[in-house]
């Protein structure tokens, strides 16, 4: 049910009432952004059940999990793992914000459109993975000292998504890694200091991104 | 003794006013900073709002039967009994709530709540809907009201037809999302009895206990709210709304911790926006640019709030102005709070309406600006911004450009437009009056060991609160930043204030300082027993406290911490008057290249001086610059909710349809931070950097290529239109 109302203006002298009545629940489950809010009956929301056993490469450890088949990836790190991956951000749950960014077989990917059920076999590393605390990955350094996190919520997925880029191509350029990341945002506007934390992991100059007189 | 009420000579300063890593970086760039979201306790459950997408649906059934069948399921209700209305597309769209044990299963549920209904046949959407005769009220002063008024009308049209110059314009803006990455939301943790704690993201963790007591049947010392982290609330996170209410009614019927975040369309229908503008302006200027009168009609779309908007004239002198605001309500989610409510709004009109008065009379846009600010700050900052941006070298600084630059009429550096591409400048100033308040309050606490921790119960949204509660308490006791601890965003802790109007650190910055103050005069009392000497006789420098007569007579910070042995120092500093300021000054400029042949526009650089004090930390201060420069930009090209006004649904509930400023849309970019100010006070500037932007980019894609875009987001078809318009 894809059905979506016609580009119609209100002059159009289509009635709100006549369109919908009687289709209410249809239009409802059709049109609706959030699958939560759908009103379709109990026959309308079919489930898959049964859980399924897969085994995977978790930063570098072999794990086994019972999956549904519809878990995502983001879903079993944060939620079906003991003790649950939290680093690893959902915040639009289907592929638009890059925030749930992980590796999989190195390739950045969004952990939120992958099945768990589809990692058989691969290797997924997420933001505990790429460094921790004690032992920072270089780009996870770069980000401190460029000040490239403010509320912090976009930033496991920035990381995550420059370690995969500079694997691929460690002396990317500005405009190769504004591509790169152009799959994740960030809403509190860290971008120039991301880029000036991946130039400063390239080596290249950092006042291309931003200028600072002074201290 | 109370010790003298001060911050240190910003030479002295070895702390503050330097480019510091904020102290919680390590947590946010490993995954380890644990939000509301990531909060997992024993038998938590997971909980979901049901919404029905649609603005005034008549509802005949709600079955929670369906829900309740499957497997996993441990609650389902409703969240208001007998409702008949959807009143509007909001939070009054939350039929009901379920919960279960694993959020897929909690999905499964929400959608298999039936629900019969039937819509209204106005959605009372446009400003033609509501007014219709027969339309249903909103709000008890009717659908569409006066709610402003200033100046004296009669005056202002004489002093308009005396006017060399008259423009007369209308601008509007559209609805504006917060689009926090972390939904709104909280764990609530009450599994009966009498205490509860709930991890909010919030931005006022001080002022919510008393909320979620009243929801759970607690007193407010029952209840400890959380949030070490949060990831963003812009305004829209004081309260906590519907849905913390909710959970808590969910936690008190399963006496299990609830786990209730809105989802990712919810977040856009139900947590608030930045309301909407239509401002229709007429403005006369005289033959040296001086704005002499300005009359405004403006109408404010907040939905079922009343929306914000500044009485105009906004920043400028204007001799005689006059304006009226009508508030036109809409069935949809009311307007919040959102970084400088009204003000984004109001500075794109009048300073599009400026622009367009100096292209009238060919007049230099730097300078017409100077010619109507009042402030000396302002005129300072503009031209410092007109040197950053390439002002000088730019050959069209009266009137559009007619042909794409050449690389010498460029800076250095600046980057440049593609082949073909027009190119042009434009200028916006912001002023914020910040300041602070009384409440906040700070312990400081120094152990014999030598570790210190400095403690308020203030939240971080991302500006570098949690630094700074650190960095004021090492700078006063001549330590490194990280031998002292920060702990924030805990209700127990001393209370902070809530993060609105830029006051956080006008408020608890100086109580951080007045407690460091006590701290400080505290170990001097205990320095005084092996060194001689009086209180107020020291120095703490670099780990050592000597005395100021006698440099032979010193300890390091750890001998004099063993001092202390048994009696750890522990005061409490509260907000100190004299250590805050109100009233921050920015400008801003962009450069900005259009295609001709596509209508795209392309912000190449962007530059903004903004003064605030003593910067605690320049890192934090350049990154709330750039971030206020970013939302700028996005909100001039790019973000616009958009509403089906036959069907009274949002069609843009998810960030596939409403885009935000991406990695690819980010120009170089000039944080720069005032020196021209050097007042010994503190005082946050974060909203007056999101303030200008918009104006500024819509004024340089005119000077790019005459195209004068009146209406936000600044999209290509638009372009088109204008440029199609100038012929």
């Amino acid at each position: 049910m894809t059905q979506r109302p016609p580009e119609t203006s209100s002059s159009a002298g289509v009635s709100r009432r006549r369109f919908l009545q009687g289709s209410g629940t249809a239009l409802a489950a059709g049109v609706t952004t959030s699958e939560a809010s759908s009103s379709a009956g109990p026959a309308a929301a079919p489930r898959l059940s049964g859980e399924v056993e897969v085994t995977f490469q978790l930063n570098g450890e072999a794990r086994t999990a019972l999956v549904e088949p519809r878990t995502t990836l983001l879903s079993l790190l944060r939620h079906h793992l003991s003790p649950p991956l939290t680093g690893t951000k959902e915040v639009c749950d289907r592929g638009n914000c890059g925030a749930c960014t992980v590796q999989i077989d190195g390739a950045p990917a969004y952990s939120c459109l992958t099945l768990a059920v589809d990692l058989a076999g691969r290797s997924v590393r997420t933001i505990e993975g790429v460094g921790s605390p004690e032992s920072l990955h270089p780009v996870q350094r770069a980000f401190c000292e460029q000040d490239a996190a403010m509320c912090g919520f976009c930033t496991p997925g920035f990381v995550v998504a420059t370690v995969a880029a500079l694997e691929q191509e460690p002396q990317a350029s500005l405009e190769r890694v504004k591509e790169r990341l152009s799959g994740n945002l960030c809403r509190c506007g860290t971008y120039p200091h991301i880029f000036a934390a991946v130039q400063e992991v390239t080596g290249q100059r950092t006042d291309e991104v931003f200028r600072e007189e002074g201290r | 003794m109370e010790p003298e009420i001060r911050w240190k000579d910003r030479d002295d300063l070895t702390v503050l006013d330097r480019s510091l890593p904020r102290v919680d970086a390590v947590a946010k760039v490993t995954g380890t900073a644990r939000y509301s979201h990531d909060m997992r306790l024993p038998g938590m459950v997971y909980a979901r709002l049901v919404l029905l997408p649609w603005s005034r649906a008549r509802i005949q059934v709600i079955d929670l039967a369906p829900a309740q069948a499957l497997p996993g399921v441990v609650h389902a209700a409703l969240v208001e009994e007998d409702k008949e209305l959807v009143r509007y597309l909001g939070d009054d769209a939350v039929v009901a709530v379920v919960a279960a044990e694993s959020p897929e299963q909690a999905r499964d549920a929400a959608r298999a709540v039936r629900i019969d209904w039937t819509p209204e046949d106005n959605p009372l959407i446009t400003r033609e809907q509501v007014s219709e005769e027969d339309a249903s009220s909103l709000a008890r002063r009717g659908n569409v009201w006066q709610s402003g008024e200033r100046g004296d009308e009669d005056s202002t049209q004489r002093a308009l037809q005396g006017a060399l110059v008259m423009v007369e314009a209308e601008y509007s803006a559209p609805v504006q999302h917060h689009a926090c990455l972390e939904t709104h939301g909280c764990v609530v943790d009450f599994r009966g009895g009498d205490e509860a704690t709930v991890y909010a993201s919030t931005q006022a963790v001080s002022n919510n206990p008393r909320s979620f007591a009243r929801a759970l049947g607690l007193d407010s010392a029952q209840v400890r709210v959380v949030c070490e982290y949060m990831g963003g609330g812009f305004g829209s996170k004081f309260g906590i709304g519907l849905e913390g209410r909710v959970a808590c009614e969910v936690a008190k019927a399963l006496g299990r911790p609830v786990h209730l975040m809105v989802d990712r369309p919810q977040e856009f229908l139900m947590t608030g926006n930045r309301s909407g503008t239509r401002q229709v302006m007429r403005a006369g200027a005289d033959r040296d640019g001086r704005i002499v009168a300005l009359h405004v009609e403006a109408d404010k779309f907040g939905g079922v709030s009343g929306g914000s908007l500044p009485t105009p004239p906004y920043i400028y002198r204007v001799e005689e102005a006059y304006a009226r605001i009508h508030t036109v309500h809409a069935a949809l989610d009311g307007n919040r709070a959102m970084r400088a409510p009204g003000h984004p709004q109001a500075s794109f009109a009048m300073e599009s309406m400026v622009d367009e008065l100096a292209t009238e009379l060919g007049m230099d846009a730097v300078e017409v600006r100077i010619q109507n600010l009042a402030s000396e700050t302002h005129h300072r900052q503009l031209r410092a911004v007109a040197r950053a941006i390439g002002w000088d070298q730019h050959p069209f600084r009266t009137s559009p450009a007619d042909r794409p630059l050449e690389s010498h009429e460029r800076p250095p550096g600046c980057p440049a437009a593609p082949p073909g591409w027009m190119e042009g400048i434009g200028f916006a100033v912001s002023q914020w009056g910040a300041g602070g308040r009384r409440g906040a309050q700070c312990e400081v606490r120094i152990e014999s060991d030598g570790s210190v921790t400095s403690s308020c119960g203030v939240q971080d949204l991302g500006t570098g609160a949690r630094s700074y509660v650190a960095a004021i308490v090492a700078e006063e006791l001549g330590l490194e930043r990280d031998q002292v601890t920060a702990r924030i965003g805990d209700s127990a802790l001393p209370p902070g204030v809530a993060s609105g109007g830029s006051v956080t650190t006008g408020s608890v910055a100086p109580a951080v300082q007045h407690a460091a103050l006590l701290a400080r005069e505290a170990m001097e009392e205990r320095a005084v027993a092996v060194l001689g000497g009086e209180t107020g006789g020291f120095s703490f420098e670099r780990g050592r406290i000597t005395r100021k007569d006698d440099a032979s007579r010193s300890i390091t910070w750890r001998e004099a911490c063993a001092l202390l042995g048994e009696e750890p120092v522990s005061v409490v500093g509260s907000f100190q008057r004299e250590l805050h300021q109100g009233g921050v000054h920015g400008a801003q400029a962009a450069r900005v290249a259009v295609d001709p042949m596509t209508g795209r526009v392309k912000v190449l650089d962007m530059a903004c001086v903004q003064d605030q004090g003593i910067p605690l930390n320049r890192a934090t201060v350049r990154s709330q610059i750039n971030g206020g420069m970013v939302q700028g930009l996005s909100y001039a090209l790019f973000e616009q909710r958009v509403v089906d006004p036959d069907f009274g649904a949002v069609l843009t509930a998810n960030f596939e349809d409403y885009k935000i400023a991406g990695a690819k849309d980010i120009p170089r970019m000039q944080p720069i931070i005032d020196e021209g100010d050097q007042r010994s006070a503190v005082m946050g500037m974060a909203e007056a950097t999101g303030v200008p932007g918009a104006g500024a980019i819509a004024n340089a894609v005119h000077n790019a290529c005459g195209a004068r875009v009146r209406a936000l987001p600044i999209t290509p078809d638009r372009v088109l239109e204008a440029l199609g318009r100038k012929g």
